[in-house]
């Protein structure tokens, strides 16, 4: 009995994945567990192990290309089986679902076969007329109308300006295709507006005005993450009122503890806590009695978590990303130290499952480690605060008339004035610090 | 305008008087007694036989059309009956003294013609040509509904006098196993194997087509004489008169002999006029026509008055003797010749006549003159029958006439055509798509010279095949192969080739043609297969048809396409409609030259492909180069089809620009329907007809310079018939197609191109299919024409307003909607 091979839904978020490698062909016999190929999100990349034994007998994708989620990719299955129904139906999936990605070739020369039996009508809406064979590109290479600057008599849309949009890779996933009615920037593969898309907040189109000339410059694509990372940076300083507070505390119960902590570690068990898992600690604790800085700030809503999902940015080598941990006040330091970890890892290996990459209710960001004495951390929208955690310095205070010195922690913490007062977030840094300074008494809370 | 022929200033105004020889009117005198000396008792029963099943024939189709029953058997025919009860006698008395050698054409009221040389024809044949025959027409299929229901009784006579009566009744109740399948019906009824040829409809249109069978039997030394019948109305038409003149030219007696080398014989033809004083309701002598009998035309067209005489038509024996000595006339080559033959129609023109311009006296009278009667008293006054026998006579017509009826009307012996299970029987018959190098290749040409002696063969010899030479210089126009060329080539081979070729047309022998295609040809060509004919259009291509219908090849020319509406019967209604209304027996291998002129104005400017191509029936084709007119003009004379071949006075000069190795040399050939990618491109297609494909090449190179858009230009070469398919992979590529052409824009070819493009292109389209033709004006003057004419920036143009803008592009012309709309309002 054949398998088929599918391209896995990771996460609920995920529409396509781009098949980056095969690792098998035609006629190879795979075992249970080898990797079939690899594939990628836009945030993450993922290898598919075989299910079974058996040999390849059909591979319906190529490498590169974008396929849909729970589209067949491949069949497993005895040497000589009949295989002719699956192919036939993976034929039929290709023809209805997404082609190739929109780096392939827009169909200058449209194909014979394939085009006289391509089906009708889009179905993206468009106000202005379109060439049916321009109608016929855009369905070819699921550009996005919408964003499509008319360049033919009395407005119509001609070929040359759907061939502009592929051209710029301004692309509409056929999941999104439905709902969309009003131009969005996409957040998809190449800006494909896919279906989170159509529930953001509206942002500016993207003017498709650019030049047919030849430029004096080199244009290069900005990664896929680096889209994403622009896009939420701007939107969250674009449409926040946002400032920060800055403060420091006595680290040095903290520091001990940390050293004890790490001495026992293997006699007890224990994860390699660090001075951020125990701050991620006292901010899941703190935070809970801070519900303004503890929610997300929906225009006229805000939306009150009843835990603490914490997010925690992590600088990976396709750039930040900001991994949860769910329900952090939940857990023993011990056990969101593990948990941290699990995820910072995952987001480093582009591994981690894109579910866990959203529903932070609160970030911390740490640039300790490379000397940062203070900064202005900027928020994760929709969320209404973010904390910078900062390097140690040796401080001096005055102890009973004598100037000591004291390791000092630095915390920045930007908040949303749109959500909360300075007041209210002062407080919050307050006991928080309070909180850090007496970290042996907050362990028994 | 024969150099041989001085024409005398002193002579031409010498003093004097035209004579005129006495014509004849009703002299038959002869007594019974000298007539019985001439026909036997079976001539003068045969005689009356005929007239009777004719006189029965009709009545019966009467009967049908006024009482919807004939002789108790119920029939509802919905076609049309043209009578002529009353005329019997003349049509008896001439088909009396013809043979299948000679051919007859006639009128929308031949039944009478059809019957009478039919039963002429059985009477003169053995009984194993006469089975022949039979068993040899449409392959047996009408013979054998006849055989197996009418055999007459083993009689072959009988049994041929069924299968000709069941022929002509299943026609024209539109019978599958009719003569000509049903598809010519009452008014086309003929039969060739029995010289029997097409019937006409249209009232006149016959005599060319007479005239052009007489030029092939003059022409290609065949036995026979031809009838040209037709009524006294028909006189006032113009291709009729056209008829008269042609066949009486002078050159056919005085140059065409060359000198004893071939024969001087006039035409063989006689122009029988069936005089029954009406053309419908309209009374010739009197009313409509001032030539008092229809004889006196006979002294307007030559001296020798066309041998005229008017006879009395009531009388069979007055018309045998008349036509007996008019065919023996013929046959001494003294031909052509003119009879009056005066008859009445006693039926009304058709059944729906009410007879409102004549009296019911006057009708009475004729039917108390009623040739059949009269001639049945002169048997039995004269001791030749008996009522008894003449009684039975009609009994068994009668009783023969009923079977006929009942088996024509059998949907299951006599089924019509059925098109639903052969939905293709028309469409195969549309044209014959036969190739044959020679009509008549048992023949051989007569010509003047060898081919390679030929003047004009020789100086095409020295000519340089392309437009450029090897520097890419341009060739000198003295030097340099051009469209005429083009033409000549396969022309003077076609002469060759083929001994049954005839050109003809104004102008054409010593001229060369008025543009030079037929240039130094009059020393290749003997005069009887090239000559020039009078200005009479109607009669250049009337007569080609019948030339063609004989078995003959024919190329005819009109000189400038504006003139297509002189010839517009024969062109519509003739060449194109005949191979399909025989149901494909006869073949139409005509190629009628046509050419659209330049410079010269409204009236002989005019590109007339859409009117052309608008008629089921005609291939149309418009080369551009020399090596198409060349290729085009091989496919047309190899073929039986009906070609209108359109040629163009603005690039008869032009070289050849796109055969890298020149025009080839020898038989060249480009199949019909193909168009030709004359530049490659892959941005916008522009479809071209005819000569302005230069001017869209012209386009296409500012396109590429300033624009940096790639054009493919198609030439259609062809438009009926044309393959598409081409043009769609091209429309395919580009999204975009510009139709031009020089023809004014409305209903032109290019927007029936243009339409069909988009139904097959739809989804491919980047915009609206866009045609160019010239404005729907009369054409200007040619300092104007650059107003009229599509030029090389409307093109750019309408690619711009209509289809796709081009950056810094600033439209001269309008193509706008706005401004198509206002055109429109305004018939423009």
């Amino acid at each position: 009995m054949a398998t088929l091979v599918i391209m896995p839904r990771q996460g609920q978020s995920v529409e396509s994945c781009i098949i980056t490698a095969f690792n098998v062909k035609v006629g190879d016999e795979v075992k249970k567990g080898d990797t079939l190929f690899s594939y990628e999100t836009d945030k993450s990349s993922f290898d598919e192990p075989s299910p079974e034994d058996g040999k390849v007998l059909a591979i319906f994708k190529e490498e590169g290309d974008d396929v849909p989620c729970l589209e067949n990719v491949l069949v497993l299955g005895a040497d000589g089986e009949d295989i002719s129904a699956l192919v036939a139906a993976s034929a039929t999936q290709e023809e209805a679902a997404a082609p190739a990605a929109v780096e392939a070739a827009p169909a200058a020369q449209p194909e014979k076969a394939a085009a006289v039996e391509a089906p009708a009508a889009t179905d993206v809406k468009v106000s202005g007329a379109i060439s049916p064979r321009a109608r016929l590109l855009a369905e070819k290479t699921h550009v996005d109308l919408l964003k499509a600057t008319p360049t033919g008599p009395d407005g119509r849309i001609i070929e040359r300006d759907v061939q502009r949009l592929c051209d710029l890779g301004l692309t509409v996933s056929p999941a999104a295709k439905d709902g969309y009615t009003a131009a969005v920037e996409g957040t998809g593969i190449n800006g494909k507006v896919v279906l989170a898309d159509l529930n953001a907040p509206a942002a500016p189109a993207a003017a498709a005005e650019a030049s047919v000339d030849a430029p004096e410059y080199e244009d290069v694509k900005l990664p896929n993450i680096r889209k994403v990372i622009a896009k939420s940076m701007h939107q969250s300083l674009s449409t926040m009122a946002q400032l920060t507070l800055n403060t420091s505390f006595d680290a040095s119960k903290l520091l001990a503890l940390r050293a004890s902590l790490k001495a026992g570690a293997e006699k007890m068990g224990l994860a390699n806590i660090t001075l951020n898992d125990m701050v991620l600690f006292a901010v899941s604790k703190v935070l809970l009695s801070h519900k303004d800085l503890n929610a997300h700030y929906l225009d006229d809503t805000m939306r009150y978590f009843k835990n603490v999902n914490i997010g925690i940015a992590v600088d990976t080598p396709r750039g930040l990303m900001v991994p949860t941990v769910f329900a952090s006040n939940k857990l023993s330091l011990n056990d969101l130290s593990r948990e941290a970890k699990a995820v910072i890892t995952e987001a480093q290996n582009g591994t981690i499952n894109p579910d866990k990459l959203k529903g932070a209710s609160f970030t911390v960001t740490n640039l300790g480690s490379l000397g940062i004495e203070s900064f202005t951390p900027v928020i994760n929208p929709p969320q209404t605060g973010i904390l910078g955690v900062c390097g140690i310095t040796r401080r001096v205070k005055e102890v009973d008339g004598e100037d000591v010195t004291y390791p000092a922690m630095g915390l920045s913490l930007t908040f949303d004035h749109r959500a909360l007062d300075g007041a209210p977030a002062a407080k919050f840094l307050k006991e928080l610090c309070f909180a850090l300074e007496n970290f042996d008494l907050l362990m028994t809370k | 305008m024969p150099k041989s022929q001085y024409v005398d200033p002193g002579k031409a105004f010498e003093s004097g008087y035209i004579h005129f020889e006495d014509i004849p009117v009703c002299q038959y005198n002869k007594t019974l007694a000298e007539e019985k000396k001439i026909y036997t008792k079976d001539d003068f029963l045969r005689i009356y036989r005929d007239m009777a099943i004719i006189r029965e024939f009709e009545t019966m189709l009467n009967d049908v059309k006024t009482k919807s029953n004939y002789n108790g058997v119920e029939y509802n025919n919905p076609g049309p009956a043209h009578l002529s009860i009353g005329q019997e006698a003349s049509a008896v008395g001439e088909a009396y003294c013809l043979d299948i050698n000679d051919f007859s054409f006639g009128s929308h009221r031949s039944h009478g013609e059809i019957l009478a040389k039919g039963l002429s024809s059985i009477h003169k044949l053995t009984d194993e040509e006469v089975y022949d025959i039979m068993k040899e027409f449409l392959g047996g299929s009408v013979l054998s509904v006849v055989e197996k229901h009418m055999n007459g009784g083993g009689n072959v006579k009988e049994l041929a006098i069924n299968f000709l009566l069941y022929g002509a009744l299943a026609e024209i109740f539109a019978r599958k196993t009719g003569f000509n399948r049903g598809l010519g019906g009452s008014m086309h009824a003929f039969f060739i194997p029995f010289g029997l040829m097409p019937n006409n409809a249209i009232v006149g249109a016959s005599a060319p087509i007479a005239l052009g069978a007489a030029l092939y039997k003059r022409a290609n030394h065949k036995k026979g004489i031809i009838i040209s019948n037709c009524g006294d109305g028909a006189t006032g038409r113009g291709p009729v008169l056209e008829s008269l003149n042609f066949a009486s030219m002078d050159q056919i007696t005085k140059l065409w002999g060359m000198d004893g080398k071939f024969s001087s014989d006039g035409m063989p033809i006689l122009f029988n006029v069936f005089n029954n004083h009406y053309g419908m309701g309209g009374q010739t002598r009197g009313e409509t026509m001032g030539f008092d009998m229809v004889a006196r035309l006979g002294a307007g067209f030559n001296p020798s008055q066309m041998h005229a005489e008017r006879v009395n038509g009531y009388d069979p024996l007055a018309v045998i003797d008349a036509v007996s000595r008019k065919k023996e006339l013929l046959i001494q080559g003294k031909g052509p010749a003119l009879l009056d033959v005066v008859t009445y129609r006693v039926s009304g023109h058709s059944p729906s006549d009410s007879s409102t311009y004549r009296t019911a006296e006057e009708i009475e009278a004729w039917k108390a003159a009623d040739p059949i009667v009269a001639f049945k008293n002169k048997l039995v006054g004269g001791k030749i029958a008996t009522e008894s026998e003449i009684a039975k006579l009609h009994e068994d017509i009668t009783a023969r006439m009923t079977e006929i009826m009942k088996l024509a009307i059998n949907d299951e012996i006599s089924p019509r055509m059925d098109l639903n299970k052969e939905p293709d029987a028309i469409s195969s018959i549309m044209f014959s798509n036969e190739k044959r190098v020679s009509m008549e290749p048992e023949r051989e040409a007569e010509m003047l010279l060898p081919k390679d002696e030929c003047p004009r063969v020789k100086e095409i010899k020295g000519k340089i095949r392309t437009a450029t030479d090897a520097n890419g210089k341009p060739v000198s126009k003295m030097k340099m192969y051009n469209i005429c060329d083009g033409l000549f080539e396969p022309i003077i081979d076609k002469f060759y080739d083929d001994a049954t070729l005839v050109a003809y047309g104004e102008d054409n022998r010593d001229w060369g043609g008025a543009f030079g295609v037929y240039k130094k040809m009059t020393e290749a060509v003997p005069y009887h297969r090239f000559f020039n004919s009078p200005i009479s259009e109607s009669a250049i291509v009337g007569s080609a048809v019948g030339y063609a219908m004989c078995g003959g090849r024919a190329i005819v020319e009109l000189m400038y396409a504006d003139f297509i509406g002189c010839a517009g019967d024969e062109i519509f209604n003739q060449m194109a409609k005949w191979q399909a209304m025989s149901a494909g027996i006869l073949k139409m291998p005509i190629t009628l030259r046509v050419s659209v002129g330049s410079k010269y104005g409204a009236q002989h400017s005019q590109d007339w492909t859409a009117l052309c191509s608008h008629i089921p029936g005609l291939k149309v084709v418009f080369p551009a180069t020399p090596a198409d007119a060349k290729g085009l003009m091989t496919s047309a004379l190899d073929g039986t089809d009906p070609v209108v071949f359109f040629e163009s006075q603005r690039i008869y000069g032009i070289g050849e620009q796109f055969m890298k190795d020149g025009v080839p040399e020898g038989h060249y050939e480009i199949p019909f329907g193909e168009p030709d990618i004359k530049r490659e491109g892959k941005d916008v297609t522009i479809l071209t007809i005819g000569a302005v494909l230069y001017r869209a090449l012209d386009a296409a190179k500012i396109l590429e310079e300033k624009y940096g858009v790639s054009a493919e230009i198609i030439d259609a070469r062809s438009i009926v018939p044309f393959n598409y398919e081409k043009v769609i992979e091209s429309v395919k590529k580009t999204g975009k197609i510009l139709l031009v052409g020089d023809a004014c824009e409305r209903n032109s070819v290019m927007r029936d191109m243009a339409s069909n493009i988009t139904e097959m292109c739809f989804d491919y389209l980047d915009g609206p299919p866009v045609v160019v033709g010239s404005r729907n004006w009369i054409t200007p003057a040619f300092e104007l024409e650059s107003h009229f004419f599509p030029q090389a920036d409307w093109i750019i143009d309408a690619l711009h307003e209509k289809i796709m803008p081009l950056p810094g592009h600033v439209a001269k012309t309008n193509f706008t909607n706005i401004e198509k709309v206002e055109r429109a309002k305004k018939g423009l």
